[in-house]
């Protein structure tokens, strides 16, 4: 960081209302200055302000059942289909069409390398912006196929508007300066492209931008632990394996049928059990489940539903992937050609049009990393 | 500002900003040099529409539109005959009636419609309604003596006010002279440190004294609307409007979780222990650990309890 973002970043720091509790020196320095807990700010009486429970995001990103998910998912497909069958366009076949499974081993290939597109990015990252870009991705993905818009572009759009929204100060150079593998002409391609898909990234999340990810209740449980828990001696303990359990979820629709605390307490509770810790009394006596028969037993289903979806994840295979990713280049080239026009928006008006960008070559994959 | 000219003698006009426009009877314009040399008889006719014109009827121009000012005029005459006022009338729908009626007269006078007819009428109604345009004269002359009268008692009252003012300053002045003519006298008599302190002195509470008149309020017992001080103003009884008492109700919050502990209870609960301390920096704006860790704990318990059912 240069001279000017660290005086930046210090003074955040002592304006700042919240910071997170330095519990683990392994946390990384600028993130006692993240501002992204004034977005969410909330100590007056009206704990309404913008927590979870009144948040956009379980009002409609939580869904009952992986089924429903699957069903979104099934009708985005299906969508795009019809979409290319009424246009009209002749040689099309069915079999030209990625599967959902197909489309399911490239999303999650995708969503790998923009786990570890975030985990090298410089300056570090935080854990929530990484969380927030995974699940922007994730919805994203849940409405619209991959056909028709590219996971490349998306996943780096994902990623810089994540950026934005949690304050995570980095400029479009910056961002650039990360793509490793482009000259600094082909860098200046994507993000213009980056800039291009932000509007529809933004229009297809429908404007619901805050994500509370299960970092931070994870971090207030362990606290919590520690204040009335003395029967668990060494809650820290439980961290690592906690956290790795987080990283897994993000990597699994977890985040689309749980909240986020529920999602921390299935961490927690995961490595005490790996570790052969008893934290049955935590949830009868600390959280004063006692007599609630029935909400204990649905939280135990919902762990046990989350660790089946953590167990079902496999890594996408690379002869797959090799497979499937020409179709996917194949049904780009075919039929994007008719939606990198609508991509310009607000460009649409001919005395705004930049020259067509058509006859550009397409960065490829190989470009990323 | 100045649009249009003299239409006769045109460039002097926009040469001489000071002149005047006059405009007559037929609704035309001259300027003041130009009224002089053509009427320099009394009498003549009009340079656009050759009406004979006398140059008494010339009146300076208020208004741009020269029509306009012609208007003016005509209604001024129409109104003395025309003078009924709205008690006069049983109804609104005959007041208004009325008023249509003379703005019709208006129009056709201004415009040159029907000018015998309307004259005609105008002559008629005079005829019919000769006792009532005297009576309806006198209230309104009435009227307008008390207004005036009001009007000089108030310019009278400013004056006396601005005059009082004046011979305040004045004695004010002659005052401090007076002080300081008193120090030269006396410095022929006393050394000059203990006239200096002595005149400082009194210099000081000269200029109390003036500060203390500049304070005080002259008793009146008139407000400034005229409103006598002790007088009881009758106003329009206000109807009272009975509302439903505001009950306070707290904000209750769904959180669906478990209950999250106050601010200010948590460093009794033990909860600060385990949260990494405020450094100095940060204490400067304000933020305190207990902050971090209730923002914590609240995240840990939102949503924390499935849905019931």
């Amino acid at each position: 960081m240069n001279r000017g973002e660290w005086i930046l970043i210090s003074r955040r720091a002592q304006v700042s209302k919240s910071t997170r509790p330095r519990l683990c020196p392994i946390e990384r320095v600028n993130q006692i200055c993240r501002c992204s807990f004034f977005l969410f700010d909330s100590f007056s009486f009206a704990e309404a302000a913008a927590m979870f429970h009144n948040s956009s995001q379980r009002k409609y990103w939580i869904f009952k059942s992986e089924d429903e998910v699957a069903h979104m998912r099934r009708k985005a497909n299906q969508k795009f289909r019809n979409k290319i069958q009424e246009s009209g366009k002749s040689a099309v076949s069915d079999s030209m069409f990625l599967e959902r499974h197909e489309e399911d081993v490239l999303f999650r290939h995708y969503e790998r390398r923009l786990l570890d597109f975030c985990n090298a990015f410089k300056p570090a990252m935080p854990k929530s912006v990484v969380g927030t870009a995974l699940m922007y991705f994730r919805r994203f993905y849940l409405n619209n196929s991959v056909m028709e818009h590219h996971p490349r572009t998306i996943m780096l759009t994902c990623a810089y508007l994540s950026c934005k929204v949690d304050e995570f100060n980095v400029s479009s150079t910056q961002f650039g300066g990360n793509l490793l593998h482009e000259t600094p002409a082909g860098q200046e391609r994507v993000l213009e492209q980056i800039l291009e898909y932000e509007l529809l990234l933004i229009q297809q999340l429908n404007f619901h931008l805050v994500v509370h990810n299960p970092y931070r209740p994870m971090e207030g449980l362990l606290i919590d632990l520690k204040t009335r828990y003395p029967t668990l001696e060494n809650p820290e303990s439980l961290r690592k394996s906690a956290d790795d359990f987080l990283t897994q979820a993000a990597m699994t629709d977890a985040g689309l049928l749980f909240p986020p605390s529920q999602i921390a307490l299935a961490a927690i509770l995961n490595s005490a059990l790996r570790a052969s810790l008893s934290m049955e009394s935590y949830l009868t006596e600390c959280l004063g489940l006692k007599e609630d028969k029935d909400s204990i037993s649905k939280m135990y289903d919902s762990m046990r539903r989350m660790k089946t979806l953590l167990k079902k994840y496999e890594l996408p295979k690379a002869d797959e992937v090799n497979i499937y990713k020409p179709r996917l280049e194949r049904i780009h080239a075919q039929f994007a050609s008719s939606s990198n026009k609508r991509k310009r928006g607000y460009e649409d008006d001919s005395h705004v049009a930049k020259e067509p960008r058509l006859v550009e070559e397409e960065w490829t994959d190989e470009d990323l990393m | 500002m100045d649009d249009q000219g003299c239409p006769r003698c045109k460039t002097t006009k926009y040469r001489n900003p000071s002149l005047k426009l006059m405009v007559n009877v037929c609704g035309h314009t001259l300027c003041e040099n130009c009224v002089e040399m053509l009427f320099v008889r009394g009498s003549g006719n009009c340079v656009q529409c050759d009406t004979p014109l006398r140059k008494s009827n010339f009146r300076v121009q208020l208004f741009e539109d020269p029509t306009v000012d012609k208007e003016v005029e005509i209604r001024k005459k129409v109104l003395k005959i025309y003078n009924k006022r709205d008690f006069d009338f049983s109804s609104l729908r005959e007041y208004n009636d009325y008023l249509e009626q003379v703005e019709d007269i208006v129009y056709n006078l201004t415009n040159n419609l029907d000018v015998e007819n309307t004259k005609l009428k105008m002559e008629q109604y005079q005829r019919e309604h000769r006792d009532l345009i005297q009576k309806n004269k006198a209230t309104l002359t009435r009227e307008q003596e008390e207004l005036e009268e009001l009007l000089l008692l108030e310019q009278q009252g400013n004056e006396q006010r601005r005059l009082d003012v004046l011979q305040d300053e004045q004695r004010q002045l002659q005052a401090k002279r007076k002080n300081k003519q008193a120090l030269l006298d006396e410095l022929s008599q006393l050394p000059a440190t203990i006239l200096l302190a002595q005149h400082k002195v009194r210099a000081a509470q000269l200029e109390t004294q003036i500060e203390q008149q500049k304070q005080t309020v002259k008793p009146t017992n008139l407000f400034s609307t005229g409103i006598h001080m002790r007088q009881t103003v009758s106003l329009v009884a206000v109807p009272k409007v009975e509302d439903v008492l505001f009950h306070y109700k707290p904000l209750h919050v769904e959180t669906y979780g478990p209950p999250v502990p106050e601010l200010e209870q948590l460093s009794r609960v033990g909860y600060l222990n385990h949260v990494r301390a405020a450094m100095p920096q940060d204490t400067a704006g304000g933020y305190t650990s207990a902050l971090a860790c209730h923002r914590a704990i609240q995240d840990a318990f939102s949503g924390l309890f499935p849905l019931k059912g």
